[in-house]
């Protein structure tokens, strides 16, 4: 428990102005985008510099208080929920580009800078920083780092983990160290390869140095229609077959079209499936292979083709995309947002079973994805307004992730763990490969302060026996039934 | 570290009793690993007997060294004392997976890259990794070293394509993480934790990737240069064009660079001929090689420094630093008389130095050079050296503030320092 000498230590740390104890105003930090987890902190701090943040998580470790680091509260796992009996550490006022370093193509900014900040910054030059996550007007380094964010354009570009090569990493016992660095491969284990992606579980980044790459000579894209979702997973089967790896290849199917053109207007055809498909590279190779991209469209029954013609109209179809999420606002009260990933070529299958589900659950589940990767964002829609709609939301959310990890997949490609799946991580991996994660987490943070009950689950968390439906004994006897 | 009370033939018997099978034998003369002889040299045929050995190890106190295809064990140059156990993972060669529709493959970590290639380039895929020695560097090998080649400038290095990992601890838990999903974030990420670890946490079992397609065509622009100055202002200008080339490798004394493109006929054909005039521009003699030639230019280009006598570097500098640590390192050495051969990743910065002459004056340099390094900088770590300079240079050099959670993470994974101790980064 937080005692008055540990809140006058707080605030002797970050300022009257950086401490946040009032009722009404912690209720703006009880949940990141995922609102349905909410916990309101004991306290919440916002600190202005490195040495501050120090001197929190020292404060913290000293006495024994859990602490959680927290961004722009964008992300969609609730890995920043906060502990209710714990210190909320806001990155949103270390908002500084510390160097921008154009001939290393390397940028060094504090972890509360904005992901598109970043491009903002160099594209002057002719750079930009690749992972582009959908939330990126707002979404915070920090907690791409965290989260090891991908982004649409990561088929070709990769995640997070891609293009940080140094960090600057308060340890849970009030340590700070750097990782990684300016030059590639620093000798010595890949500790950096490790944080990212920890969900603010390892420590509290506080400076971050990022890769910078050269715009491409040429970019095209071109959006297509189809009758089905299958015949737009065709198209992308054919497009991987020819060896293309486009820079992003995305679907949207009937559901999520009609939610984006209701918010934002992109023109979309009123179809089954649209296919974003964009190349980048050299003028000469992407006029090439975009030849081969049409063709392969044209052989699927695409239709409806349009073909950006300038960075407005790319724009354009761009914003329909990134704003599938907040545009299911439009079409449903509520939606429940699922990040599971298949392999790409049972995309037909899994699509199938989520249909039947569909059908059996009564929701509209929408489906917005990565389809070159097989990373699926399905949206559950309910309205919390009818008792009971939620939960079977969140039921089907869950029999959706199933799927996934049916054809070998994964319950989450980018939005993390967090508090909202971690129950599930038993039926993905067994108990030693949950034992031997929990050795990595053991070497940073022994007393289990850094975001705790986040990301590995525990008997407190998910019951005594956390792994794969068993039934009930009284099932078996046909006596009762699970709905 | 306990030395072994048994004789060899009772600690060969109680191997393969454990196992029941005969994977084990004395360590014989091939087996030397800086001039020590292992007790017992095993190769396991399946992923249990490996997690069998480990587990037998770690409860009886042996020490245990993992060995791939041999090519870089001496590239591993931490001193060695005594050697119990020597694990091969030859046994476990098999492509076990290749889902060519996904663009991934699951292999064993014995199987060598070009046995692991050969068998994907039946769907005209690879595991985009050029590493020196891949005709006998296996997949786990490549992993635990994180080692690339000159196509790291177009598809990145094993901790890039790496998407998943079975490992068996030293305490004999076999482990799993990743997937066979290209993106996937659920848990920690093991499998990076695992690359370029040295075997220090764990042995990998098997490891699965993202592939790339094979290019239909390639095309190497081959040019000479009358300085290096010149050489680096050229990689400069590729880049201010936005060239995207698969390889960009620069070699030094004799100043010249290998610009490859690799994509359709007409594409690669058509950036090979703007990267000529490019060349030109800077002074540079520039033919266009493809086919054979090609294949030749590249192959004379790796043996600069992988043939002849001397010790190997890994030395990383930042792009701007680049000509002028060049510059210093060509100055320093001929004061010193040394001899030395550069190739290297001129978009990355990372480059491999072969250097020859007194044992004194190399220690000289190569602590100099460090002396320009600041950890995060750059980094200069012996891959190839002889005992006598490896007594007067650390092998790793500074690892700078990371060393002790780095040591924590192995005391976790490795609390009875059975697997490769002391030859983990930063002697781990």
């Amino acid at each position: 428990m937080m005692t008055t000498e540990f809140l006058i230590e707080l605030e002797g740390i970050v300022g009257a102005d950086g401490l946040v104890r009032d009722e009404g105003e912690l209720i703006t930090y009880e949940s990141d985008g995922l609102v349905s987890h909410r916990s309101r902190p004991g306290a919440a701090v916002l600190p202005k510099t490195a040495e501050q943040v120090q001197a929190v998580v020292r404060l913290c470790h000293r006495t024994g208080i859990p602490f959680v680091a927290r961004g722009q509260g964008t992300g969609l796992s609730g890995g920043a929920l906060p502990h209710p009996d714990g210190v909320l550490i806001v990155m949103t006022r270390m908002t500084r580009v510390l160097d921008v370093d154009i001939p290393n193509q390397r940028i060094t900014v504090e972890p509360g800078v904005a992901n598109l900040e970043v491009t903002r910054r160099v594209a002057s030059d002719g750079y930009y920083y690749a992972p582009d996550p959908s939330s990126q007007v707002v979404c915070s380094i920090g907690g791409n780092v965290a989260e090891n964010s991908g982004g649409a354009h990561c088929l070709k570009y990769g995640f997070t983990v891609h293009h940080v090569l140094g960090l600057e990493v308060v340890l849970p016992d009030g340590e700070m160290v750097h990782l990684g660095g300016e030059a590639l491969d620093a000798p010595g284990l890949d500790l950096l390869g490790v944080v990212v992606g920890s969900e603010g579980t390892l420590g509290v980044v506080t400076k971050v140095t990022l890769r910078l790459l050269r715009r491409p000579e040429s970019v095209r894209t071109l959006l297509a229609a189809f009758d089905s979702t299958d015949a737009a997973g065709n198209a992308v089967s054919d497009v991987i077959a020819a060896g293309i790896i486009p820079a992003a290849i995305e679907m949207m199917d009937r559901t999520t079209i009609r939610a984006a053109e209701a918010a934002v207007q992109p023109g979309f055809p009123d179809a089954e499936a649209v296919l974003i498909v964009e190349l980048d590279g050299s003028q000469n190779e992407v006029e090439t292979l975009f030849e081969q991209i049409e063709a392969v469209c044209a052989k699927n029954h695409g239709w409806g083709v349009q073909v950006a013609r300038d960075d407005a109209q790319r724009g354009r179809i761009w914003m329909g995309r990134k704003a599938a999420f907040a545009a299911m606002g439009r079409v449903s009260p509520n939606y429940y947002v699922q990040d599971g990933v298949i392999p790409r070529s049972t995309l037909p299958e899994v699509l199938r079973r989520i249909r039947g589900l569909e059908q059996r659950s009564g929701l509209t589940i929408g489906n917005v994805f990565h389809a070159g990767d097989g990373n699926l964002h399905p949206l559950v829609c309910y309205d919390d307004a009818v008792e009971g709609q939620a939960e079977l939301a969140e039921q089907a959310a869950s029999e959706i992730l199933t799927y996934c990890l049916d054809v070998g997949g994964s319950l989450t490609g980018e939005h993390g763990i967090g508090a909202d799946k971690v129950c599930h991580m038993p039926k993905m991996f067994s108990e030693d490969d949950l034992a031997t994660m929990q050795l990595v987490r053991a070497a940073f943070d022994p007393l289990g302060l850094c975001n705790p009950d986040k990301l590995l689950p525990t008997p407190r968390l998910c019951g005594e026996v956390p792994g794969p439906y068993r039934a009930h004994p009284i099932e078996v006897a046909g006596r009762a039934q699970r709905v | 570290m306990v030395t072994p009370a048994l004789p060899h033939e009772n600690l060969v018997a109680e191997v393969n009793a454990r196992i029941g099978a005969p994977a084990a034998r004395p360590g014989g003369d091939a087996d030397r690993i800086d001039g020590v002889i292992p007790v017992v040299v095993v190769e396991p045929l399946t992923p249990e007997a490996v997690a069998i050995v480990l587990g037998w190890a770690s409860e009886t106190g042996r020490t245990v060294l993992t060995r791939g295809g041999g090519t870089k064990l001496a590239r591993i140059p931490a001193p060695v004392s005594t050697v119990d156990v020597l694990l091969s993972t030859r046994g476990l060669d098999t492509v076990e997976v290749h889902r060519h529709g996904d663009l991934t493959a699951t292999v064993q970590a014995g199987a060598t890259l070009r046995e692991t290639n050969a068998v994907l380039a039946e769907h005209r895929q690879w595991l985009a990794l050029d590493p020196p020695r891949g005709d006998r560097a296996t997949i786990g090998g490549i992993l635990a070293t994180n080692d690339s080649g000159p196509r790291r400038q177009g598809h990145g290095t094993p901790r890039d394509l790496i998407i998943g990992m079975t490992l068996a601890r030293a305490d004999g838990v076999v482990a799993r993480s990743g997937g066979i999903v290209v993106k996937n974030v659920a848990g920690y990420d093991l499998a990076r934790l695992m690359t370029g670890s040295f075997g220090c946490l764990g042995v990998i079992l098997n490891a699965t990737f993202k592939l790339a397609p094979l290019a239909g065509a390639s095309r190497t622009v081959s040019v000479t240069f009358p300085d290096i100055d010149r050489c680096v202002a050229y990689a400069d200008d590729l880049r201010v064009h936005a060239a995207t080339p698969s390889a960009l490798e620069l070699a030094m004394p004799a100043v010249s660079m290998l610009v490859r493109f690799e994509s359709v006929e007409s594409v690669a054909e058509q950036q090979a001929y703007r990267a000529v005039a490019l060349a030109e521009a800077k002074d540079g003699t520039a033919v266009v090689l493809s086919a054979e030639n090609e294949t030749v230019a590249w192959q004379a280009h790796g043996a600069r420094v992988l043939e002849g006598e001397g010790t190997l570097v890994k030395l990383s500098v930042v792009s701007a630093q680049l000509l002028p640590t060049l510059i210093w390192l060509d100055a320093e050495a001929r004061s010193r008389r040394l001899e030395y051969e550069v190739i290297g990743r001129a978009g990355l910065g990372v480059l491999c130095l072969r250097l020859n002459g007194a044992t004194s004056d190399q220690a000289e340099l190569l602590n100099a050079l460090r002396g320009r390094l600041p950890v995060g900088s750059g980094s200069a770590v012996l891959q190839e050296a002889h005992a006598d300079l490896k007594a007067l240079v650390d092998v790793w050099g500074p690892i700078g503030d990371g060393l002790r959670m780095m040591q924590e993470v192995k005391r976790q994974f490795d609390p009875t320092a059975t697997l490769n101790p002391g030859r983990g980064p930063g002697g781990l």
